[in-house]
C-alpha cells in the first residue's frame, strides 16, 4: 500500500475515524486504525466494536492495499507532520510516513489487520434525512441519556415514529428530553430503536458541513451515511421504559422567565457548589431566587424579570440536569411547569412545541 | 486496661539491646497481657511493647516485663504522673463498613442493580470449588455466575473465570456468563475480564443501602 494525500485532509479523516477507536486499553485490536487503499480512494476506519467510524479521503494512489495502524500513534504523528502533503507507504511490517520534502519520517510498526473488527453490512434501502433538524434535535435530548452503563437501555436514544414527526427521547431516570421533529421520516415504527447516545453524539461531532444524510436500519445495526463518512452502530435491545404517562398534562405554576438570565444565574449560583449542590429556587409572583450553598459558601441570585402564575412554591434541582435543560431549550425565554416540590418540573422554550424537558426535583432539607 | 503515665527508663534486652532515656510515656497494660510503652507521637506504634504472654514483675518504681524466649523489658518509674484502670468490657469487634458480604446481601436483595429484570436464583450458590457469590437470571432467563468484590482485581476475575469454567459443564446452567461487581475495578481487571468475556459493573454501595440522599426518580 502506498499512497500520498494532504496532510490536513488525511489528518481529518483519521481523525474522525479515531474517534471511535477504544479510549481505554480493553483490547489491543480495538486501538488500531484501519487504513484501506483501494485506487486513490482511502477509507480509514475506527471501531471499539459497538461504534464504528468509517472516514474516505481522495488520495494519490500508488499501490492498493490494507494496514492496521496504533491509532493514537498514526494520528499524533501526521498531525504533526510539515504542512503540505504526505507519502505513506507500508513497508513489510513498518508503514513509513515522510512529509513530501522528505525532511520528516517516521517508522509506525504495523498490527494485524485479521483480527479486526468486521464492520456490519445493513442491506435495507437508505432513507434520505435531512440532517440540520436531526442533527439539532440529537443536541437536545442526549445531554438527558444515562452516561454510565449501570442501566444500559438509558444510554440510548430512543428514535421512534409518532405521528407525522421523528421523536427523540432520551432520559436517565431522573430528567428526560423529548424532541418531534415534524416531516422527518427514518423509517422506524412507533416502537423506535434504541440508538446508542455515544454513536449520536459522534454524529454531530464528526459529521462536517452536509444537509442530508442516509440512514439504513436493521434489527441490530444502525448506519448512518454522509458524503465522506459512515457511522455504524449497534441497537441496543430492550424496552425503553414507558415515559408519556409520566409527561404531566397539568401543572398549576406556571413561570416564564428569560433563558440567558436564568442560565448566567446559575451559573453564579453553581460557584460555591459541587457537582452534586443542588440549586434551590424559590418562586413568588414577582420574581424568582436562585439560592445555593455548602461548607464552602453561600450564594443568592434574584431574578425579577419574570411572569409567574400560581402558588409561591420552594423547589429545588440538581444543578446541571437544570442547567442542561434550559441550555437546549432554543427560545428566548422558558417555561417551567411546576406541580409541587417533589412532583416532576416540564421545562421547555416559550412558544416551542416540539422540545420538553422533564426534569425530577431533589428532595432538600 | 491499665495506663499508666510515668517518667521512666525503658531497657529491652532481647533479640537486640534497646534503650529509652528518661522521659514521660504512656505504659499500656491490657487485659490480653500486652505491655505497650507509647511516646506522645507516632501514632499507633509503640516505642517498645511486649507482646502476651508475658510475667509482669512489679515492685516500688520498677516493672520487669519477661516472656519464656528471654526477652526482658525493665521499667524504671521515676515519677508516675496517672496510674488507672478501666474495665472496658467485651469488645464487639470492628466492623468494616462496605464488606463484600454486606454488598452481596444488598445485590442479593435487589438484582435489578445489576440489570434489569435480573432475578436471583440463589445466594452463595454451593459448587466444587467454593459457593458463587450470587447466581441470578437475566431478562432473558440466562444464567449468569456474580462476583462481588470491594475492589475489582484480577484475582476476583480469575475466581470468576474458574467459577465459569465449572458452572459450564453443568447441563442445566450453561450457558452461564459471568459478571464481576464491584464499587471499584481496576484497569487491569476490566482488560482481564473482556478477554473472558466477563462484563464489568461499577456499584454506588452508599446508594445501595441507602446512605445517599434519596433521589427522586422518573422511574
Amino acid at each position: 500500500m502506498k499512497f500520498r494525500c494532504e496532510r490536513d485532509s488525511l489528518t481529518n479523516a483519521i481523525g474522525r475515524a479515531s474517534r471511535a477507536v477504544a479510549k481505554s486499553t480493553h483490547s489491543l485490536i480495538h486501538q488500531g486504525l484501519l487504513l484501506q487503499l483501494d485506487g486513490d480512494s482511502l477509507t480509514v476506519t475506527g471501531s471499539d466494536i459497538d461504534l464504528t467510524i468509517q472516514a474516505r479521503v481522495e488520495v494519490t494512489g500508488f499501490e492498493s492495499g490494507e494496514v492496521l495502524v496504533p491509532s493514537r500513534l498514526f494520528v499524533d504523528v501526521i498531525r504533526h507532520l510539515p504542512l503540505g502533503a504526505v507519502d505513506v507507504t507500508l513497508a513489510e511490517s513498518n508503514v513509513v510516513i515522510r512529509d513530501a520534502r522528505e525532511r520528516s519520517e517516521f517508522l509506525v510498526r504495523t498490527m494485524n489487520s485479521a483480527d479486526f473488527v468486521s464492520v456490519p453490512e445493513v442491506e435495507t434501502a437508505p432513507i434520505s434525512v435531512e440532517v440540520s433538524d436531526f442533527v439539532a434535535g440529537l443536541k437536545r435530548v442526549i445531554p438527558a441519556a444515562r452516561k454510565d452503563d449501570s442501566r444500559p437501555i438509558l444510554t440510548g436514544v430512543l428514535v421512534a415514529t409518532k405521528g407525522s414527526s421523528l421523536r427523540l427521547v432520551a432520559t436517565d431516570s431522573y430528567r428526560l428530553g423529548l424532541c418531534d421533529l415534524d416531516g422527518i421520516d427514518m423509517g422506524v415504527d412507533e416502537e423506535g430503536v434504541i440508538v446508542p447516545s455515544r454513536a449520536l453524539e459522534e454524529i454531530t461531532k464528526v459529521m462536517g458541513d452536509v444537509d442530508k444524510l442516509f440512514v439504513k436500519l436493521d434489527d441490530n445495526t444502525a448506519v448512518f451515511e454522509f458524503d465522506d463518512l459512515t457511522v455504524t452502530t449497534r441497537l441496543i435491545n430492550g424496552d425503553f421504559p414507558s415515559y408519556e404517562n409520566l409527561i404531566p398534562t397539568d401543572h398549576p405554576n406556571v413561570l416564564i422567565a428569560n433563558r440567558v438570565e436564568m442560565l448566567d444565574a446559575i451559573r453564579r449560583v453553581r460557584l460555591v457548589g459541587d457537582t452534586e449542590t443542588p440549586i434551590r429556587i424559590n418562586i413568588q409572583s414577582d420574581s424568582v431566587t436562585l439560592s445555593s450553598g455548602t461548607d464552602r459558601g453561600e450564594a443568592k441570585e434574584v431574578i425579577e424579570n419574570i411572569e409567574y402564575k400560581g402558588e409561591e412554591l420552594q423547589i429545588a434541582f440538581n444543578a446541571s440536569y437544570l442547567n442542561d435543560g434550559i441550555e437546549v431549550a432554543r427560545s428566548d425565554a422558558i417555561v417551567l411547569l411546576t406541580a409541587d416540590a417533589l412532583k416532576p418540573a416540564l421545562l421547555k422554550g416559550d412558544g416551542d412545541t416540539g422540545f420538553l424537558y422533564l426534569l425530577m426535583p431533589v428532595r432538600v432539607v | 486496661m491499665r495506663l499508666v503515665v510515668a517518667r521512666c527508663t525503658v531497657e529491652y534486652e532481647g533479640r537486640l539491646a534497646a534503650r529509652l532515656e528518661e522521659a514521660v510515656r504512656l505504659i499500656m497494660r491490657k487485659a490480653d497481657g500486652s505491655l505497650a510503652i507509647h511516646a506522645d507521637g507516632g501514632a499507633y506504634k509503640p516505642l517498645n511493647w511486649m507482646s502476651p504472654p508475658n510475667f509482669l514483675e512489679e515492685s516500688e518504681g520498677r516493672w520487669v516485663v519477661s516472656n519464656e524466649a528471654g526477652e526482658r523489658l525493665v521499667i524504671t518509674l521515676h515519677e508516675v504522673v496517672s496510674d488507672v484502670s478501666h474495665d472496658l468490657g467485651e469488645d464487639p469487634g470492628l466492623w468494616k463498613d462496605g464488606v463484600e458480604a454486606h454488598l452481596q446481601e444488598l445485590l442479593a436483595n435487589d438484582p435489578s442493580v445489576l440489570g434489569e429484570d435480573y432475578r436471583l436464583i440463589r445466594r452463595e450458590y454451593p459448587t466444587a470449588i467454593g459457593p458463587v457469590d450470587l447466581l441470578v437470571r437475566d431478562a432473558d432467563g440466562n444464567v449468569v455466575a456474580v462476583e462481588v468484590k470491594r475492589r475489582g482485581e484480577t484475582t476476583g476475575v480469575e475466581q470468576l473465570a474458574r467459577y465459569l469454567e465449572f458452572l459450564n459443564k453443568t447441563e442445566t446452567l450453561a450457558p452461564v456468563c459471568g459478571l464481576l461487581v464491584a464499587q471499584q475495578i481496576n484497569p487491569g481487571a476490566r482488560v482481564l475480564a473482556e478477554e473472558r468475556g466477563i462484563r464489568c459493573l461499577l456499584v454506588d454501595y452508599s446508594r445501595l443501602k441507602g446512605d445517599a440522599p434519596e433521589e427522586l426518580r422518573l422511574f
